[in-house]
């Protein structure tokens, strides 16, 4: 393929030690780097926070999801045992909100646990096939004994000809161009 | 040890808080007392609320204990010395069950709070409890002596699982042996069970038999629940304090606080979702011998107009003690940032004795009406503050005296740095 149509996705660095992993990860925060990511081999306690990521905004799927879901298995059994087709049972009232309450409350853990699930695919862009993250040479030692930095080339910051010196300084090791093929 | 300069503080503060227990618990004996001589029931059930609540919040703390320990959890760990100074309680509130005790031998009518405790005692309709089929029925179960026998056996089981994990745990501090560790799992295994079956049984007596024509299966389960929330709200209410006053400081971290905080929106959903079907089988069976239960917390006897009851129902519970604490509790900030919990937990712990109050006070009360009765009505006496604040206090003494011996933190725990080091 010409060197031209392929796209420069990322430029990535590696650490194989924590200490200047977070000096990295807290120096490119400082410098205003948003399009960024680190990929460790085992969940590193405090990284989330030193590189600035927001919680996850999935809970909002699902409130909106169980609101939903509470409000529509009322609404439902009013609309069947009330209005389309009023019908007495045990001499219960036509509408109230007691005796439909477990559909209520059914439908609140259906429709949250949907918007859980789909909140958490769509947020994460999934279903994904591939990622250019794998054109990386050895992408597999994130997950035995290196740390991964990758800046990508869509930040406005990531420059071809400072960001690898700033990485350098850093002291980071292999410092390489991954490309989306 | 050298003691720290915290704990001669705590020291110095259980002498205060004694003072305390002791005044409130005479005015609230002294109401009993009263009670018992003009036969109005109502100091009675002022002194069992205290009970009920400061003994839930054993209950659920001793449960906690073994959850913990027969999980292996590790976070919890610097918190479970604060529970474990809280076990001496238990034998301080079995003191406080002796009033009742008395009334059922020596006094003439001992029907005057259970009214299955006197057979020839007169019920609404002029039947005598002897000729009741209910009564004859469950005679076999509740009659003084097996109670008595009960009661007994209910606090000396609680006592000693209290005092048996504390003996280890303190053991474990100098003596640093796995088995320290290792025998109060296996003690827990066998605890869980038994406290669960003890606890209910308790309710069923204590509480439940109040209305001894009442038939419910949850009503066990809806003490355990309520115990375990507020044994939650009080960690977390002590914990902040002890934070506060730099005790925990540096053990006890956001991280601690937000299992906490999921704990409690955990048992606020399982409190709801019990409460709830507690009702809704009897409401959708529509049995008589179940439906008066909360026909008289709902209904005037006479007119069916909404008696307190109702609104203490519908404000109280479903929406004070389950709608805000839940709605509440699922946002994250309110979880970890401390003041924000500890407004809930307050809360909880306020609205918990709203919920003790529906399910304790209601009562019939003799009238000249066609039904022969009336609904006692929702009241709050200057004797439910005084044996609620004199039980509390008899129980933060307890706790207090505990602390000023005993390390903060069991440091020799095999998961004590796990604890120390939990994460979110």
């Amino acid at each position: 393929m010409p060197e031209t149509l392929v796209k420069p996705y990322a430029l990535t660095a590696t650490f194989s030690e924590l200490k200047p992993l977070f000096a990295a990860v807290k120096k490119l925060r400082s410098q205003g780097f948003k399009h960024w990511e680190v990929y460790t081999p085992f969940p590193v306690h405090g990284l989330d926070k030193a590189m600035g990521m927001p919680r996850s905004v999935v809970p909002r799927f699902t409130l909106l999801g169980g609101v939903t879901g509470f409000f529509s298995g009322l609404i439902m059994v009013w609309y069947m045992n009330a209005y389309d087709y009023p019908l007495t049972v045990g001499g219960k009232p036509l509408a109230s909100v007691v005796y439909p309450f477990p559909i209520a409350y059914e439908l609140t853990i259906l429709l949250a646990a949907f918007g859980t699930l789909f909140g958490m695919f769509w947020t994460n862009r999934l279903p994904m096939h591939h990622h250019p993250i794998f054109n990386h040479p050895t992408f597999s030692r994130a997950s035995d004994d290196r740390f991964l930095i990758a800046i990508e080339a869509q930040d406005p910051l990531c420059d071809p000809e400072t960001t690898p010196k700033l990485l350098e300084q850093l002291g980071a090791e292999g410092i390489l161009w991954v490309h989306d093929s | 040890m050298q003691k720290s300069i915290h704990q001669i503080g705590l020291k110095r503060l259980s002498t205060w808080v004694l003072g305390i227990a002791v005044l409130f618990l005479l005015v609230g004996l002294w109401g009993f007392w009263r009670g018992v001589q003009l036969g109005d029931a109502r100091p009675l059930i002022s002194w069992l609320l205290g009970l009920a609540f400061w003994l839930a919040v054993g209950i659920g703390m001793l449960l906690l204990i073994m959850l913990w320990y027969v999980f292996g959890s590790g976070w919890s760990v610097i918190l479970r010395r604060q529970l474990e100074h809280a076990m001496t309680a238990f034998p301080l509130l079995a003191l406080t069950f002796i009033p009742f005790l008395l009334l059922l031998w020596w006094h003439d009518s001992p029907g005057l709070l259970w009214k299955w405790a006197d057979p020839q005692a007169l019920l609404p309709g002029g039947e005598h409890v002897a000729q009741d089929a209910l009564y004859q029925g469950k005679a076999v179960y509740l009659n003084p002596l097996f109670f008595t026998v009960r009661a007994v056996l209910f606090f000396g089981l609680w006592s000693f699982l209290g005092l048996a994990f504390r003996y280890c745990s303190y053991r474990m501090d100098s003596d640093p042996r796995r088995q320290w560790a290792d025998w109060p799992t296996y003690l827990s295994a066998a605890g869980i069970p038994l406290t669960a079956l003890t606890l209910t049984f308790a309710a069923i007596d204590w509480f439940k038999s109040l209305e001894f024509h009442w038939f419910s299966t949850m009503y066990g389960v809806w003490f355990f629940s309520s115990g375990i929330r507020i044994a939650l709200a009080a960690i977390i209410v002590l914990c902040a304090f002890l934070h506060k006053q730099g005790y925990l400081k540096g053990y006890y971290n956001q991280a601690h606080r937000y299992n906490l905080a999921c704990l409690a929106l955990a048992f606020t959903v399982f409190w709801g979702y019990i409460s709830f079907s507690q009702f809704f089988l009897i409401y959708h069976a529509n049995i008589p011998e179940e439906t008066f239960w909360y026909h008289m917390r709902i209904f005037n006897p006479i007119d069916y107009t909404h008696n307190s009851w109702y609104y203490v129902g519908v404000f109280g519970l479903i929406a004070g003690h389950f709608f805000v604490p839940f709605l509440y509790l699922l946002s994250y900030k309110n979880k970890v940032v401390e003041k924000r919990l500890l407004f809930i937990s307050v809360w909880i712990l306020i609205f918990q004795m709203i919920d003790f109050h529906y399910n304790i006070v209601p009562g019939r009360l003799p009238s000249d009406n066609a039904v022969g009765y009336d609904v006692r009505e929702f009241s709050i006496t200057v004797f439910d503050f005084a044996s609620w604040i004199g039980m509390g206090a008899l129980c933060l003494w307890a706790y207090l005296r505990s602390a000023a011996k005993h390390g903060p933190i069991p440091v020799s725990d095999p998961q004590i740095q796990k604890a120390l080091h939990y994460y979110e």
